[in-house]
């Protein structure tokens, strides 16, 4: 009898078992890839711990891998048929994985959301038909840092002058920053980057790609006049020969007062309020030449075709996506947002915010058309090479500008 | 008639020698003989890891041989590995030869120079970049603290070769040095005892009785410092990324650019079959120059 009761409560446990794991909710562990610039893997989780909490069946499994090996182990785990769930792009990875891409267009949610964003920025984040592919987490913008103490010991009001200077009375006012300020080196210090040199380029009236954007526009009087300028700030020693032909950090430059004035991306701003506390910085706007201009970029979040939790992952960058979130998440990684009515209040430096996005509003919109472009994203290594041959008296800007040329155009082919 | 006799060996002669081989053989198979095979295949294809692939046949090696990039970092690399081999197969014999003895703090010193051999790559180039930053580094701030003027260790196309190389032969030289011990340690002392009676000196005992005896080893020291710098990519790319220009890009670097950054594998591919070849005939040449010598022995 007691065996009978011991074996009829067995049975009756598994059942409950049985029932229980049916009726549970099955558990999902989404695949987050990650690259960070400062703390935004880490701040990315605390804005989401609401959503965690409303979607316990969710586990989020975040993967950040440094930004160097990114685009290699992205690439690789599409080709192995095992995408993540979601992924942080950068505005260059678009055009390379828009194949891969899951369309966000034609999904209502999607769709309502986009118009709260920026064109310049969803334009960064769509593919050649016009589809979003992906949405935008924070807008980047290349602008200028000067280091106001310098030019305060020089007697030049940097906030009133950089209303309206070019790059010509740049040059002067730094002749005399640099007279009154023997610690400072050089005047202006540029990232490595061919991204960044597209500042110069763009100011200059040149673009890399033709209006349809089907063959190179590189080769043009204004883009020599951008690499010749831009020869000509190394060759008088106004900016360190040390970053474009050597491997030194220009942020270290920088922070360390050898150099007064960094072009370089917003993103500057969070590592500067952190780093620098032995003089005054700021962001000014760009000197103009033929054109006022910045580069639009950013980062974006997408999910892929074949990501195994494919509709989950839609739910998390719907959720991420939203006014809300996006505010707190650009607040805390200090980054700007590409949401039109954002209304952030920065713990500090809300002013150099402002600069940038003035700088962005003055940006022409084929400056994203240049940089959502594949080609431009393949030439990115090769572009710089071509700029250090002519920076080191190699070769002449002109053949600089027409090996680009040439190289892009082969792409098209 | 004669019946063949066949020797059936035991179970420790013919079948356990292969089952000891198998676990090295199929992960040797596995991830160097496959991958190879495949990679000689996708040399022959237009090949993107996101877009598909399609055969061109020798499409990509007539391109390559077109290509000035590829003959300029071809060039480069030779460059690079003419200085580096001789010089480290001969510092690394320098430092082995005062440290194969059984000294006092013989084995502290031979830690010393090994120990650069054990940090990553990665690492080191970081250090030395440091070091010998134009603005920032820590050799040209000596300088200027000293009143000199500063260098251009890396700004500088020759100069950032030279630094390569210098950089090289100091991360490498301390694992070279250990098999030159090695071979030394094995040499009879008797041999040099009985040069010693016959009044030869230093410098002719060392000419007649360790290079000979050491050439096994010295073949395999530059056997295998060839081949490793003909692969140097890490270091290379950690210091100067290629730089200044493309006054240190090697044919590795330009592969991975081609193939990853560019996203035309088939391209890379066909360029590593090409890097595999140029290896094989630098070591083809150096075996048969280690035969030749033999049979004139």
């Amino acid at each position: 009898m007691r065996k009978k009761k011991i074996a009829s409560m067995m049975v009756l446990l598994l059942l409950a078992v049985a029932l229980g794991s049916l009726w549970a909710q099955p558990k999902t562990t989404l695949t987050v890839l990650w690259f960070n610039d400062a703390n935004e893997s880490d701040v990315f989780m605390a804005t989401m711990a609401d959503y965690q909490q409303d979607h316990p069946n969710v586990t989020i499994d975040m993967q950040v891998i440094p930004f160097k090996d990114y685009e290699n182990k992205l690439r690789l785990m599409i080709a192995g048929g095992n995408p993540p769930d979601v992924a942080r792009l950068a505005s260059a990875h678009v055009p390379l994985f828009a194949n891969s891409l899951e369309p966000l267009s034609g999904k209502p949610v999607f769709d309502e959301l986009a118009k709260g964003y920026f064109a310049s920025s969803l334009a960064l984040g769509q593919d050649d038909n016009g589809r979003v592919m992906v949405m935008p987490t924070e807008a980047t913008a290349n602008g200028m840092i000067v280091n106001k103490t310098y030019f305060k010991n020089a007697g030049i009001d940097v906030d009133k002058l950089s209303q309206t200077w070019t790059w010509d009375q740049w040059v002067d006012a730094m002749k005399k920053v640099l007279k009154a300020n023997p610690k400072a080196k050089y005047g202006i210090t540029v990232d490595f980057s061919t991204h960044r040199f597209s500042t110069f380029l763009y100011e200059a009236g040149g673009r890399f790609l033709s209006s349809d954007g089907k063959s190179m526009n590189f080769n043009t009087p204004e883009t020599l006049d951008a690499l010749k300028f831009f020869k000509m700030l190394h060759d008088e020693a106004l900016a360190p020969k040390s970053v474009w032909m050597g491997s030194e950090n220009p942020q270290e430059l920088f922070q360390s007062g050898l150099v007064a004035c960094h072009v370089g991306g917003s993103w500057l701003i969070n590592a500067y309020s952190r780093n620098i506390k032995d003089f005054e910085w700021g962001v000014v706007r760009m000197p103009s030449r033929k054109i006022n201009s910045s580069v639009p970029g950013g980062k974006f979040v997408g999910t892929f075709k074949n990501s195994p939790n494919k509709k989950e992952a839609l739910d998390l960058i719907a959720v991420f996506s939203d006014k809300a979130h996006n505010e707190q998440y650009c607040r805390d990684t200090f980054n700007l947002s590409a949401r039109k009515d954002a209304n952030i209040t920065y713990a500090s430096r809300s002013k150099d915010f402002a600069v940038f996005t003035e700088d962005l509003n003055l940006t022409p919109a084929y400056t994203a058309d240049d940089w959502k472009s594949d080609v431009v994203a393949k030439l990115n290594s090769y572009a710089r090479e071509q700029i250090v041959e002519g920076l080191l008296g190699k070769q002449t800007m002109e053949q600089t500008a027409a090996n680009i040329q040439a190289k892009g155009n082969s792409y098209f082919k | 008639m004669k019946s063949r006799q066949r020797s059936h060996g035991t179970f420790e002669q013919t079948r356990a020698p292969l089952l000891f081989l198998a676990p090295n053989l199929i992960i040797f198979s596995l991830f160097i003989i496959l991958p190879a095979i495949m990679g000689l295949r996708m040399s022959f294809f237009d090949w993107s890891i996101l877009d598909g692939s399609k055969y061109i046949g020798f499409k990509n090696f007539r391109d390559i041989l077109a290509d000035s990039m590829f003959w300029l970092t071809l060039k480069n690399t030779l460059i690079y590995v003419v200085a580096v081999v001789p010089l480290l197969s001969i510092s690394a014999l320098a430092l082995a030869l005062p440290l194969a003895g059984e000294g006092k703090g013989m084995g502290v010193f031979r830690a010393i120079y090994y120990v650069p051999t054990m940090l990553s790559m990665i690492i080191v180039g970081i250090a030395w970049r440091w070091l010998l930053g134009y603005d920032l580094g820590i050799i040209n701030y000596a300088i200027r603290l000293a009143g000199g003027k500063a260098v251009s260790w890396l700004t500088d196309g020759t100069m950032a070769n030279i630094s390569l190389i210098f950089v090289t032969v100091w991360t490498r030289v301390g694992y070279f040095m250990m098999m030159f011990i090695g071979g030394l340690q094995a040499i009879p002392k008797t041999y040099y005892e009985a040069a010693e009676m016959d009044g030869a000196g230093r410098f002719t005992r060392l000419r007649r009785i360790t290079i000979p005896l050491l050439k096994p080893i010295i073949l395999v020291v530059v056997v295998l410092s060839t081949i490793e710098a003909f692969k140097a990519y890490e270091l290379i790319f950690v210091m100067t990324q290629g730089g200044p220009g493309t006054s240190t890009k090697f044919l590795v670097q330009y592969i991975y650019q081609a193939a990853f950054e560019e996203d035309r594998m088939g391209y890379g591919a066909a360029m590593s079959v090409i890097l595999l070849v140029i290896i094989g005939i630098f070591t083809a040449i150096q075996f048969g120059a280690r035969r030749e010598e033999y049979t004139n022995e």
